[in-house]
């Protein structure tokens, strides 16, 4: 017994001289994985599978450890473009989210009053049964459009565009109005192109506009933007919060809230009258080019001085610095541009930026105006009949209201308000997929009266999260380490995602769900696979490729032949639109352009928010790993405004909107504006069913009024402002 | 020493030839399980105790064993194995002869009178050489000396027995029991030690006490040697055998009387 | 015979964004309970004032010293100093959880694991090590701050790091004959000046006795006894055995 007990150092005790001889065979190389058996374990009986990150939307490559059917531990899989080996801590946490102990586990049924918090379980047939009977029956006594859809950036996105199409409703809730609206409507226009990808290969000057990249992590970009640093690049980042982003810059630049529009329209002055652009490239690809000088003329760095609070002497500099480095600068699109309803022309200025510095498809480019996913691999999929015909307005006002906004995005909070006017007509049923509007919608009091107004909720989640509170019956998903999805590309691979473990009680997939409720609502013919690994072979099957071999590697890389493209810019002229002719149609300015946001009163403060590198939005919060490590939710406040008010540090304080009050703990700071106040996002939770987030914290929805860009459609988180006083 | 001298030779032959029993048999093998469990447990247990900073053991002693057991994980799992055998062998001895061996011995060996305290004042100045013509008060069956080592045995013993407990069944202990718990097993078996080489010299190579030595394997001792060292204890043998004597007598005498023929009967 | 291994990190705190990657990463991979961790990304606070403003992020664990005050009062010889690695690692299997190194550990650096009442910390995830892989904090690290290896093999990229950092220090901690030797190497950042603090080894009042009160008299106790035993031998063989005299 006791030799058996005798560890490796015992070993090399023993060993006493012939310890040296050991060491040298100690740390020998890995295992090579056995492709056979059950995918790829080893001799030990320990497997690594490959799949696909969840925790939130950057979709990193994972490679999952499992021991004897748990999961142990997640490792970046260095084969993907987005993690290259590394994960951030929330997708380390990720097996958290799977064993989290509040997971729903079957199919549920409220049995209480609507947000009372009781149910009873219920068996998949009878639940499916009673969603598909609601909304048929919604659909038979108010047509098809009273039924809201809403489902955000997940991999079976499709499918559950399926559903909504083949159902009939026009009512596609994407949640991103509250976030990336400006961004893409602007890049849109400008480009067209959603989301340009970025190049820190070669970038010497960085310019961040309240894109905190390094909390609001995304794993690849991060890195590369760090690594950039460290090489010597130049970050300048304006954000009126010092944070870790603002840690590693070489220039914090704590610009007045929704301003950043004057400022970047003074670089573009300053640029465009000193002839410091890439003028060749200017030429042949930008639309504006001969009337921009004219066009910025009043922008100048000291009109800006006055508005932004930066000197214009900051501003005319950094405008040099940006332009000298030419293709090698990168103005940052940003990504949570939903800020104020000026936030649409900050997001033109930066493209225009990128188009003066020729960063844009030029070799070494910092700017690829090619979406990351467009790599010419045609994934196949299930044959399906065309939709019907959707003759009805939708709720979210576009594009009757709001024109410009690209219908895939949509104007969420438009949608919970059409709840409530029933206008232009009632809605009376929501199908919630992943998604929590209770905690994303601004003013959540006005977000839980529509709830209240509606028929009949149903919530497709792994926890009981706020919506699903609410809900009249709640789906359980798979977790996203338990289930398939429909396959990712990026940067010219195919990647899957796969179940790693079996799903935990009844929990199921939501290809599986939405096809047996496609089935039970007559649209079976849009849901043509077995299965998921039918779907999957049907996705790759015009690419003649196996699904047993990706699954394997995790991978896959088809051969494309891509022909070399002359650059035409997917506008209508085919050029880089810094004047937009699709905008002055509209009614809207064609160049970037001045809007004056609104400022607070003298005792008011702008209400920030942001990300924080330890959560994903109002998902993780009950994430036991990620509660263990992160910061305690607080609201930052300047020392000058704390003292005003008798504020201390680490007091309760009472933050007050038009809308809502929360109490929250002070956090004395000089890393914020002394106007400004932040709150971390994702935090007070109403769900009793989190037993780790319920309680913790305050939420910032409570708080957020609702104003939306009338262009994109964004709605301005910051444009809310707030009164601070000791509780 | 006291009048012994004045004994006649008759009577010293009658005396050596005549033995008395000291050690019932359980005593003798729970002394001498006690001895093997020592011998196996001390040597281990020194060889665990490495830290620099008390330095208490030899490097070279530690190797030896950690090299012997492979590791120290080995080493303290086999002492902390015997050490539980030997503290449940020793409880459940004492547990089931309390009442046959344990409490006579602790009530009749082991407490001190008057004579032990008086020794116990007189022994330690003779051995520095002082009042050597004093003679030492008669002793019961143990000397003072003995029985106040006896005291630190059996103190040290329960404290060597829950120190270990609390080292073994570390999970359940809080720190502050198991950081204490080390300095007392160490002090505990440390200072058994001490009196251990005065014991182990008296028992087994000081001349004068060589028939006890032998006694721990008979249970027997000399009438002399009890005469000469433990006068009290004799006298006490004695008066029981005259006793024993007066009692077959009487019990000899009434059988011969009859009349009285079923309690015979009944025995 | 191969020079003698000597692991260590070298943390290029100017790449430590705080994400805490590392330390979820470290508590998975070594099932760290949940009130406990083993490594710690130190916030050096707001240096300055609003807008010139300073923030400093130092990541750090078990420093695997060369000469580590925990090895110094680990009674079981529990805690040791892998020869083959250099590593300090805890046998878990000899230790009893006494805290005796939690306590002398100048940088707090370890923890009892409750549940099974011993202690634990950074073992630089010596199991991966032995599969060719990372530990787990530098395997993920976003920034790219951590890195682990061979200090003494100048073809480690922990040797190349520090032969192009801008700045090398350690939080050594050298006070009273004390020196740990600390086996981090801070790069490209000054963390000495970070308002990071390393207290003074602690050793705990049952240490302290037993080291100045119970070994003095115990020791004198036994030196007592031997006299006398001695004393009784000599006279013994000087006064040769009287046996029959008895």
């Amino acid at each position: 017994m006791l030799t058996s007990r005798i560890s490796r150092r015992d070993f090399l005790k023993i060993g006493g001289a012939a310890a040296g001889a050991f060491a040298a065979a100690q740390f020998i190389p890995p295992k090579v994985a056995r492709a056979s058996g059950h995918l790829l374990e080893d001799a030990d009986g320990d497997g690594y599978i490959p799949t696909l990150c969840e925790m939130c939307v950057w979709r990193c490559g994972v490679l999952a450890k499992v021991e004897q059917g748990r999961v142990v531990k997640l490792e970046g899989n260095p084969e993907h473009p987005h993690s290259r080996g590394r994960l951030c801590a929330r997708g380390q946490s990720g097996l958290m989210n799977t064993y989290d102990p509040d997971r729903v586990l079957t199919p549920l049924i409220r049995v209480g009053k609507r947000g009372e918090g009781r149910f009873r379980r219920a068996t998949w047939d009878e639940a499916l049964d009673i969603v598909a009977e609601e909304m048929l029956k919604i659909k038979n006594q108010y047509g098809p459009e009273a039924m809201i859809f809403s489902s955000t950036h997940n991999l079976s996105q499709v499918q559950f565009e399926n559903l909504l199409n083949g159902y009939g409703s026009p009512n596609y809730g994407t949640q991103r109005s509250l976030c990336f609206n400006a961004m893409v409507t602007a890049f849109t226009l400008t480009y067209g192109v959603e989301e340009p990808a970025r190049n820190y290969a070669d970038v010497e000057f960085i310019l961040l506009v309240g894109r905190n990249l390094l909390e609001a992590i995304s794993t690849s970009e991060t890195s590369e933007l760090v690594d950039a640093i460290a090489r010597g690049a130049k970050l300048v980042y304006l954000d009126p919060r010092f944070t870790k982003t603002a840690a590693k810059s070489a220039e914090w630049i704590p610009i007045r809230p929704g301003t950043d529009a004057a400022f970047l329209l003074a670089m573009i002055h300053v640029i465009v009258t000193n002839e410091l652009a890439d003028c060749d490239f200017v030429r042949q690809h930008v639309l504006g080019c001969d009337d921009i000088v004219e066009a910025m003329k009043e922008y100048t760095p000291a009109w800006a001085e006055s508005i932004t609070g930066v000197a214009a002497t900051t501003i005319e500099r950094i405008a040099r610095e940006y332009a000298a480095a030419g293709k090698n600068a990168l103005a940052h699109p940003g990504w949570r541009t939903s800020n104020f309803v000026n936030s649409f022309q900050t997001e033109r200025a930066i493209a225009t930026l990128n188009a003066l510095s020729g960063n844009v498809l030029t070799p070494g480019g910092c700017l690829s105006a090619e979406s990351p996913e467009a790599s010419g691999i045609q994934l196949g999929k299930p044959p399906q009949p065309p939709y019907p015909r959707i003759s009805a307005l939708r709720l979210d006002g576009v594009p009757w209201k709001y024109p410009l906004v690209p219908l895939k995005l949509g104007v969420f909070q438009e949608i919970r308000d059409a709840i409530l006017s029933g206008q232009p007509y009632q809605a009376r049923g929501w199908f919630i997929s992943r998604q929590n509007p209770v905690l994303s919608l601004p003013d959540r009091k006005r977000t839980l009266e529509a709830l209240s107004k509606l028929d009949f909720i149903v919530v497709v989640d792994i926890l009981m999260n706020d919506s699903s509170w609410f809900a009249d019956v709640v789906l359980p998903e798979a977790s996203y380490l338990e289930r398939f999805d429909p396959l990712h590309v990026a940067d010219s691979r195919i990647f899957i995602r796969q179940p790693v473990i079996e799903a935990q009680g009844e929990g199921r997939s939501a290809l599986w769900i939405y096809k047996q409720l496609g089935e039970r609502l007559g649209l079976g013919d849009y849901f043509q696979y077995q299965d998921e690994q039918d779907y999957l072979r049907q996705q790759l099957a015009p690419l003649g490729l196996s699904l047993e071999t990706l699954r394997l590697k995790g991978y896959l890389e088809p051969p494309i032949t891509r022909e070399a493209k002359d650059i035409v810019f997917n506008t209508p002229s085919g050029k880089i639109e810094v004047y937009s002719p699709t905008l002055e149609r509209a009614g809207f300015s064609p160049w970037p352009t001045w809007e004056e946001p609104p400022y607070p009163k003298a005792d008011e403060f702008y209400l920030l928010t942001g990300k924080v590198g330890q959560h994903t939005q109002f998902a993780t919060q009950n994430n036991a790993l990620l509660h263990k490590y992160e910061d305690v939710p607080c609201l930052w406040i300047h020392p000058q405004a704390a003292e005003k008010r008798g504020i201390q540090n680490g007091d309760l304080v009472k933050v007050n909107s038009a809308v809502g009050q929360v109490l929250i703990q002070a956090l004395v700071t000089e890393g914020i504006r002394p106007d400004c106040v932040y709150m971390t996002p994702g935090y007070g939770h109403l769900s009793k069913g989190l037993r780790i987030a319920y309680g913790h914290g305050a939420s910032d929805s409570d708080l957020h009024v609702t104003y939306t860009d009338p262009i994109s459609g964004g709605q301005a988180l910051t444009q809310t402002f707030v009164t601070v006083e000791k509780a | 020493m006291s009048d012994i001298h004045k004994i006649p030779l008759e009577e010293r032959r009658r005396l050596r030839t005549k033995y008395y029993k000291k050690h019932h048999l359980a005593n003798i093998l729970t002394h001498w399980f006690n001895v093997g469990m020592w011998l196996l447990l001390l040597p281990t247990g020194i060889a665990i105790i490495s830290s620099p900073r008390l330095n208490l053991t030899p490097l070279w002693w530690q190797e030896l064993f950690r090299n012997i057991f492979g590791g120290p994980a080995n080493l303290i799992q086999f002492h902390s194995i015997l050490g539980l055998i030997w503290g449940f062998v020793l409880i459940f001895n004492v547990l089931l002869g309390f009442r046959k061996y344990f409490v006579p011995f602790a009530a009749s060996r082991l407490m001190l009178d008057k004579d032990d305290i008086n020794w116990l004042k007189i022994k330690p100045l003779q051995m520095l050489g002082l009042m050597k013509d004093k003679p030492l008060p008669p002793q019961d069956a143990y000397n003072a000396g003995q029985k106040l080592y006896m005291y630190v045995v059996i103190l040290g013993t329960v404290g060597i027995m829950v120190s270990g407990v609390i080292m073994t069944f570390h999970e359940i202990f809080p720190s502050i029991l198991k950081q204490w718990a080390q300095p007392l097993h160490w002090v505990s078996v440390f200072g058994i030690v001490a009196g251990l080489i005065i014991h182990v010299y008296m028992g087994a190579v000081f001349p004068e006490e060589k028939e006890a030595f032998f006694s721990m394997f008979s249970g027997k001792v000399s009438a002399w040697y009890a005469r000469a060292h433990h006068e009290k204890w004799y006298w006490e043998k004695v008066k029981e055998e005259l006793e024993w004597e007066d009692q077959i007598q009487q019990e000899t005498s009434k059988q011969a009387e009859p009349g009285l023929p079923q309690s015979a009967a009944t025995d | 015979m191969v020079a003698k291994k000597r692991y260590g990190f070298v943390i290029d705190v100017s790449r430590c964004i705080d994400c805490r990657a590392c330390l979820v990463a470290c508590s998975v991979e070594n099932d760290v309970p949940m009130n406990h961790t083993r490594i710690w990304v130190k916030d050096a606070g707001l240096k300055g004032s609003f807008p010139n403003l300073e923030r400093m992020f130092i990541p750090y664990n078990c420093m695997h010293c060369e000469n580590p005050p925990c090895i110094e009062v680990c009674v079981s010889g529990a805690t040791y100093k892998d020869a083959d690695s250099g590593l300090v690692l805890v046998d878990q299997e000899a230790c009893i959880g006494c805290r005796f190194c939690v306590e002398a550990c100048p940088y707090d650096a370890r923890y009892t694991d409750e549940r099974r009442g011993v202690v634990d910390k950074c073992d630089g995830c010596i199991k991966r090590l032995e599969r060719g892989l990372q530990p787990a904090c530098v395997a993920t690290c976003v920034g790219g701050s951590r890195m682990f290896g061979d200090l003494n093999d100048p073809n480690s990229e922990v040797s190349i790091a520090l032969k192009h950092a801008s700045s090398i220090q350690r939080l050594d901690y050298e006070k009273d004959g004390h020196d740990t030797d600390p086996n981090i190497y801070y790069i490209n950042g000054d963390v000495l000046h970070s308002g990071l603090t390393i207290r003074d080894p602690r050793y705990t009042l049952a240490e302290q006795s037993w080291k100045k009160v119970l070994v003095p008299a115990v020791l004198t106790g036994i030196g007592a006894s031997f006299l006398v035993q001695a004393a009784y031998f000599t006279k013994q063989l000087l006064e040769g055995e009287k046996e029959f005299e008895e």
